[in-house]
């Protein structure tokens, strides 16, 4: 019986959308931000194949199936990429150096970091994104080598970071404007920081959601020059 | 557009940016081609955002769900994540605010020059 079990895909479908829909659930309950439910899903699904001695192929049988989606999800991307081209429009200059200007900090920053300490390349590679939306920060971690996982871990932390200290950074950092404030969190919090940005104002949420899908096109190009 | 059709439609934008990503020379992840590729479609009016929306719905509302499998699979990599773990923690913490002070301080410096220029056309 267990044998069956185990060897169906439906026992890493299920074992994924319940535990998502519990972190969901819970995030929903606390509203805090580290009760996230990707983070929580993550960490009952690895629990539960640990504890009970579940090999990890039994799980990514149907695990797969998700995963497979994650194609079409990063290409709906683009409707939001689409539904703000007026603004995008409005704002070009700005957008295009701020974002250009923020992904080429960032990858060449976390090259250098990891190369003074000694990162291994199946992680550097995976680190390089971390400024993108996850879906693309993996698509350009698993084109260069880079483990996915890692990829999305730094993505949340960077994510995280920004959701948590926007508002503290554009008082230190002394951005005052409140296009470059969106922007700014846009580009090294993506979706996470947006959600902030949203707190601290109409543009700076519009600004922050613009910079998601900018400065991921041009990470996705940056990375084709960029060896590790 | 009935779901199925949607599915379809989607699916079939990232099949060709599939083959197209194994053409090009360099490796250029196929889902963010396939993004282009849906953009693209949606400039020219071929598609309609509305014509996806359920399915739009559906995913980029439950996005973080399909990351799990990913995220899971970092059980079969402890050894090389334990080894890097405080080096990829601090990085990831130490260039987020380099990123928001190079981004805010250019789009401020761009806005300032743009404003500038757009003065002195209005006073011409």
């Amino acid at each position: 019986m267990i044998e069956a079990f185990l060897s169906s895909p439906f026992f890493g479908l299920t074992l994924c959308l319940a535990t998502y829909l519990l972190g969901k659930w819970i995030q929903n309950k606390t509203g805090w931000l580290l009760a996230n439910p990707l983070l929580i899903s993550v960490a009952l699904c690895i629990a539960v194949l640990v504890l009970l001695g579940i090999p990890y192929e039994s799980f990514a049988k149907g695990a797969d199936v998700i995963n497979w989606m994650l194609g079409p999800v990063t290409a709906l991307l683009a409707l939001g990429i689409y539904n703000q081209r007026k603004i995008l429009k409005q704002y070009f200059l700005p957008v295009l150096l701020g974002c250009l200007a923020g992904s080429v900090t960032s990858m060449l920053s976390v090259l250098a970091l990891c190369k003074a300490f000694g990162v291994d390349q199946a992680v550097t590679a995976a680190m390089l994104p971390k400024s993108c939306t996850t879906p693309i920060a993996i698509g350009i971690a698993e084109s260069h080598g880079g483990l996915a996982a890692i990829a999305a871990a730094c993505v949340m932390i960077a994510g995280v970071t920004g959701a948590l200290c926007a508002p503290l950074f554009a008082k230190w950092l002394r951005i005052q404007d409140p296009v470059a404030q969106g922007l700014a969190t846009g580009a090294c919090s993506h979706a996470l920081g947006t959600t902030k940005a949203r707190e601290m104002g109409e543009i700076q949420g519009a600004m922050s959601s613009i910079a998601i899908g900018v400065c991921g096109l041009i990470s996705v190009i940056l990375s084709l020059f960029l060896s590790c | 557009m009935p779901v199925a059709a949607q599915l379809c439609v989607i699916f079939a934008v990232c099949l060709v940016s599939e083959g197209l990503s194994a053409l090009l020379p360099f490796s250029f992840p196929a889902s963010v081609l396939a993004m282009v590729v849906l953009l693209l479609l949606l400039l020219c009016k071929a598609l309609k955002p509305r014509q996806l929306q359920q399915t739009a719905n559906f995913l980029l509302g439950n996005m973080p769900l399909f990351f799990v499998p990913a995220c899971v699979g970092i059980i079969r990599y402890t050894d090389v994540l334990f080894q890097n773990f405080w080096a990829v923690v601090l990085i990831s913490l130490l260039t987020t605010p380099l990123v928001f002070f190079v981004t805010g301080h250019v789009v401020q410096l761009t806005l300032k020059w743009v404003r500038r220029k757009e003065e002195a056309q209005s006073h011409d």
